[in-house]
C-alpha cells in the first residue's frame, strides 16, 4: 500500500514536470516566433507578477486576486450545492452599481455610508442571484440558462444609468461621479494595496468555515453530491437552493463594492465585465475541483498569470497577443495537469467500488 | 462456433473481478454462468465480448486467437450480447433500432430499409418470433424490448448469444416464451450463454453450468453431473441458510390508505389505484418492473405529485406534504437506486447516515455539525447492521453493493416509523445480504410496523407478504392473501403483451 502511494507520487512528480517543460517549449517557441529574448521575457513575467519598485506589481495581483478569488468563493458556493450558477457577473455587476448609486445618495457619517453601501450591495447581488433561482423554481427556467441571461439586462441597466441620469458629464467619460472621498477604503499602511482584500479573506474563511462545519453547508453538499439522494431523504431542497444561491450572490455583490470602494471609487461602465472577474473565477473553481480552501489559491494563481503577462508585454516588448496566448497556453497546460490528478483520483476511489 | 476463454484475468483497481478463468462455450449447447453479484460473471462475459480488456488470458474462436478492440469487432465475428440493461433508442422503431450501426446500405448510400424488413422477417420467422417492426421502442413493454435486443442479434447472424440476467424483467409465461425460443436457437447449432443467478432457470435450461465465486470459476461442468444443491453450494461457497419461520399475526390499525390515487407515468396515466397497509402485516406489491409501481411509490413518498385521490398516513391525509413533512408523520423509505437516491456515493458513510435524520439536536449543535456524535451514530449503524467497510469517514462509494443496501436499509430503518416502504430492497445484492434484509423486514413486521414491499422478484414477494397486490399496466390486477399464493395464479395477473412476441412453448 504504501509503496503504492508512493509510486502515484512519483507518477505525478513526473507528470508535473512535463507540464512545466511542455509550458517552456511552447512559450520558447512563442518568444522565438516574435524574437523575444526568453530570459528577459520571463524574469519580466516574475517581477510584474511578484515584484515592483516597494512591491508595487505584487500589489497589483493581490488587488486582482482579491476580486477573482471573491468571485471563486462566490462561485464555488453554488458549484457545491450542485447548483450550476454562472451569473456570477450579473451578480458582480447589481453590487457594484448598487454600491456606487448608495454612497452618491445617503447621506450620514462616511463609516456609515460606506457601511450600508457595501450591505445594499451584497443584498443586490443576492437579490439578483434569487432571481434565477426563483425563475428555476416557479417558471421551470434551468438555473444555467436563467442565470446567465440575467447577466445582460443588469450589465445594460448599468450602462445606462452611468450613461444617462447619474452620468460624470464634465468627465467625458461613461461614468458615475467619484463616490465621496471618506468612503474610500484605505490602504494598507506602505502600500498601495486597498483593505478589499482583507473582505475576501473574510468571505474566504466564512465560505471554508461554512462548507466544512456548518449543517446547512453539509445539507447543501448532499444536495450537490447526488440532487436525488437529497430530495429522497427529506432535505429542504428548495429552502437550500435560494439560500445557497442568496449568499452565492450577496459575496458577488460584496466583490462589485469592493470594486468600487477599493480600486475605481466610482462605476465605470465596463469596469466589472471587461476584466473578466466572473467568468476568471469559474475557471477558478473548476481548475480545483471544491475544495475550499484551494479556491482562493486558484484565485491568486490566474491573477499572477495575468499581470505577469501584462507585464511581459510591458518590459520585454512581447507583443500583447502574443502574451495572452502565453496566458492560455500556461492555463490550459496547469488545468489539464489538475483536472486529470482530479479525475484520477476520482477513478481511484471508483475502482475500490465493486457494484456492476 | 467454439469460443475458449483461457486464463482471464481483470483487475479494477485494487480489487481482482476475474481470477484466472478457463472457460469452453460450444455450439448448440445452453452454458449458464451462476454465481453472486459480484462474483465476475459478467465481468468474464464483457471480456468476451470486447467491452473490458483483460490484464491476463486469451480468447479463441476456433481455436484462432483474437483481440477485441471494441465490441464492434466481436460483433463482427459473431458474438452478441443482450445486456442487463438494454441498448435501445426509445424514440426510435423497432426495425431502425435492430438495424442501427448494421444497416444495408442501398443505393446512393440510403439505408435500404425494405431489404432490412425483408431479412428481419425472415429470421423472426424462422425462430417463431412476431413483432410489430414500425413501432417506437419507447412504448413498448421491457419484456417486448428484450424481445427486440434479441432480435438485434439474430438480425446480427450472432453464433454465440449472450444474455445476461434476462429474466430479470420478465412474467413467468414471457420467461417460458425466452426460453423456447433459445432451444430453437440452440438446436439451430448456436451457442448460449446464460447468465444468471436463479438456479431453477440453470436446471431448467441449461446443458452445462459453470460457476462463479469472488473471482474465480469454481465449478464447470455438464449439468448431469451435478445437482441443484451442489450448485448453490459453489455460489455462496457453504450452507444455505435456513428457510424463514413466519409467525401468524393479526393486523393491526390502518397505517396507510391510498384511495383512488392517480399519477402521471411514463407511458399515460397510473391508477386510479387503492391500497391499505395495516400495522404488523407485509403488503407485497408483485409485477413486472415499469408497471406503475415506480409511480406509486414517488406518489407516496412525496416524490412526484398526484393528479387526484387521497393519501392518508397514521390518519392524517399527507396528498399535498413534501418529502420531509411525510417522513416526520412516520414514513421511511428504501428506494429502489441505492446508487443515486439512497445514498450520495461521493460523501462519507457518516455523512450518509445522518442525512434526513430526523432528530437533529442530537448530531448539531446550534448551525454547526456534530461530527463526533455524526461518526457515533454511523459506527452504531455499521455494528446493528453488520456493514462491512472502513468506518464512518469512509467514502460511501467504496463500499460493495450489499454493504451500501445494508447502510440504506439501516439507516431508515432505524428511523423506527410506523410504515416502512421498500423497494426492491435487494436488488442485486448478493446471498448473505439478502437474507439480512429480509430478517430485518420480518423484524419490523413483527413489532408492529406497516410494511409496503414493492418487488420485481416474485420469490421476494411470495416469501414475505402477508397479502400480495399484483400490479399491472398502472392499475392492480388482482389481490392474494399470501398463505394461498401461488406462482402461476399471480403470473397470470403479471400477463403482458410482451407474451405474445415469442412463440407458444411447444
Amino acid at each position: 500500500m504504501n509503496g503504492m502511494r508512493e509510486g502515484t507520487m512519483a507518477r505525478e512528480a513526473i507528470s508535473w514536470a512535463v507540464a512545466l517543460a511542455w509550458i517552456a517549449a511552447v512559450l520558447f517557441i512563442l518568444m522565438a516566433l516574435v524574437g523575444a529574448p526568453f530570459g528577459d521575457a520571463l524574469a519580466a513575467f516574475l517581477q510584474n507578477a511578484f515584484g515592483g519598485r516597494r512591491f508595487s506589481y505584487l500589489m497589483a495581483t493581490l488587488s486582482r486576486t482579491a476580486l477573482i478569488a471573491g468571485m471563486a468563493v462566490s462561485v464555488m458556493l453554488s458549484f457545491r450545492a450542485g447548483l450550476f450558477n454562472i451569473g456570477g457577473e450579473g451578480q458582480l455587476v447589481a453590487g457594484g452599481l448598487v454600491a456606487a448609486l448608495a454612497a452618491l445618495l445617503l447621506p450620514g457619517p462616511p463609516l456609515f455610508v460606506l457601511t450600508a453601501s457595501i450591505l445594499a450591495a451584497m443584498l443586490a447581488g443576492a437579490g439578483w442571484a434569487l432571481l434565477a433561482g426563483v425563475m428555476q423554481l416557479y417558471v421551470g427556467v434551468p438555473l444555467l440558462v436563467g442565470s446567465l441571461l440575467l447577466n445582460y439586462p443588469i450589465r445594460y441597466i448599468a450602462s445606462y444609468i452611468v450613461a444617462h441620469p447619474f452620468r460624470d458629464v464634465q468627465s467625458g467619460m461613461v461614468q458615475s461621479h467619484l463616490v465621496p472621498q471618506a468612503t474610500w477604503l484605505p490602504y494598507f499602511p506602505g502600500t498601495r494595496l486597498d483593505i478589499g482584500l482583507l473582505f475576501i479573506v473574510a468571505a474566504s474563511v466564512f465560505a471554508v468555515v461554512y462548507s466544512r462545519t456548518t449543517v446547512h453547508g453539509y445539507h447543501a453538499r448532499m444536495n450537490g453530491l447526488s440532487p436525488a439522494f437529497a430530495r429522497t431523504v427529506g432535505l429542504p431542497v428548495r429552502k437550500l437552493t435560494l439560500q445557497t444561491l442568496a449568499m452565492s450572490g450577496a459575496i458577488a455583490g460584496l466583490v462589485g463594492a469592493i470594486a468600487v470602494f477599493g480600486i475605481h471609487h466610482r462605476y465605470i461602465d465596463g469596469m466589472l465585465v471587461q476584466p473578466l472577474y466572473a467568468w476568471t473565477g469559474i475557471i477558478a473553481v473548476l481548475l480545483v475541483g471544491m475544495i475550499p480552501w484551494a479556491v482562493p489559491l486558484s484565485g491568486l494563481f490566474f491573477a499572477a498569470i495575468q499581470t505577469g503577462a501584462a507585464g511581459m508585454e510591458r518590459s520585454a516588448g512581447v507583443p500583447k497577443e502574443i502574451a495572452l496566448v502565453m496566458q492560455a497556453v500556461i492555463i490550459l497546460f496547469v488545468a489539464s495537469r489538475v483536472s486529470g490528478a482530479l479525475v484520477a483520483s476520482s477513478e481511484r476511489k471508483a475502482g475500490a467500488a465493486d457494484d456492476a | 462456433m467454439r469460443v475458449a476463454l483461457s486464463g482471464i484475468t481483470v483487475r479494477f483497481g485494487a480489487l481482482t473481478a476475474v481470477d484466472n478463468a478457463s472457460l469452453a462455450i460450444e455450439p448448440g449447447e445452453i452454458h449458464a454462468v451462476v454465481g453472486e453479484n459480484g462474483a465476475g460473471k459478467t465481468t468474464l462475459m464483457n471480456v468476451l465480448f470486447g467491452l473490458v480488456e483483460p490484464e491476463a488470458g486469451t480468447i479463441s474462436l476456433d481455436g484462432e486467437e483474437m483481440h477485441w478492440a471494441s465490441p464492434q469487432e466481436a460483433i463482427r465475428h459473431g458474438l452478441g450480447m443482450v445486456h442487463q440493461h438494454f441498448m435501445l433508442q426509445e424514440s426510435m422503431t423497432v426495425l431502425e433500432n435492430v438495424v442501427l450501426c448494421a444497416e444495408p446500405v442501398g443505393r446512393f448510400g440510403f439505408i435500404d430499409f425494405a431489404a432490412a424488413r425483408r431479412r428481419l422477417a425472415e429470421v423472426a420467422d424462422e425462430h417463431g418470433i412476431a413483432m410489430e417492426l414500425d413501432r417506437p421502442v419507447g412504448r413498448l413493454s421491457v419484456g417486448e424490448r428484450q424481445v427486440v435486443e434479441v432480435l438485434k442479434m439474430l438480425y446480427r447472424e450472432a453464433e454465440v448469444l449472450i444474455l445476461d440476467e434476462p429474466t430479470s424483467v420478465l412474467t413467468p409465461l414471457e420467461k417460458d416464451r425466452l426460453f423456447a425460443t433459445l432451444r430453437s436457437f440452440r438446436s439451430a447449432g448456436k451457442a448460449i450463454v446464460l447468465i444468471t443467478h436463479k438456479l431453477d432457470e440453470v436446471m431448467e435450461l441449461a446443458d452445462r453450468v459453470s460457476v462463479m465465486r469472488a473471482g474465480r470459476l469454481v465449478r464447470s461442468g455438464p449439468l448431469s453431473a451435478t445437482s441443484k444443491e451442489e450448485i448453490a453450494r459453489g455460489i455462496i461457497g457453504g450452507e444455505l441458510p435456513p428457510a424463514r419461520q413466519r409467525t401468524a399475526r393479526a393486523p393491526g390499525k390502518e397505517v396507510l390508505a391510498v384511495r383512488d390515487l392517480k399519477v402521471a407515468g411514463r407511458g399515460g396515466t397510473v391508477g386510479p389505484l387503492s391500497l391499505s397497509v395495516c400495522a404488523g402485516e407485509i403488503v407485497g406489491i408483485a409485477g413486472v418492473s415499469g408497471n406503475g409501481q415506480a409511480e406509486l411509490i414517488q406518489a407516496i413518498t412525496g416524490l412526484a405529485s398526484l393528479l387526484s385521490g387521497e393519501i392518508v398516513l397514521c390518519g392524517r391525509p399527507i396528498g399535498h406534504l413534501d418529502v420531509e413533512d411525510r417522513r416526520l408523520i412516520g414514513m421511511s423509505y428504501i428506494p429502489e437506486d441505492r446508487q443515486r437516491m439512497g445514498l450520495a456515493l461521493g460523501a462519507t458513510v457518516s455523512e450518509n447516515a445522518n442525512a434526513g435524520r430526523d432528530e437533529r439536536a442530537a448530531y448539531t449543535r446550534g448551525p454547526f455539525l456534530n461530527r463526533a456524535a455524526m461518526a457515533g451514530f454511523a459506527r452504531q449503524l455499521i455494528e446493528r447492521y453488520r456493514i462491512r467497510v472502513g468506518g464512518p469517514a469512509a467514502l460511501a462509494s467504496t463500499m460493495s453493493g450489499g454493504n451500501k443496501q445494508k447502510l440504506v436499509v439501516g439507516r431508515e430503518l432505524a428511523r423506527d416509523t410506523p410504515l416502512v416502504i421498500a423497494e426492491n430492497p435487494t436488488w442485486g445484492v448478493d446471498i448473505g445480504a439478502i437474507d439480512f434484509i429480509h430478517g430485518e423486514l420480518m423484524r419490523m413486521r413483527d413489532e408492529g410496523h406497516a410494511v409496503l414491499l414493492v418487488s420485481t422478484e416474485l420469490d421476494e414477494v411470495l416469501a414475505l407478504s402477508d397479502r400480495i397486490l399484483v400490479m399491472y399496466s398502472g392499475a392492480f390486477a388482482g389481490e392474494v392473501a399470501g398463505a394461498e399464493a401461488d406462482r402461476e395464479r399471480i403470473g397470470g395477473m403479471m400477463t403482458s403483451r410482451a407474451a405474445a412476441a415469442l412463440p407458444e412453448v411447444a
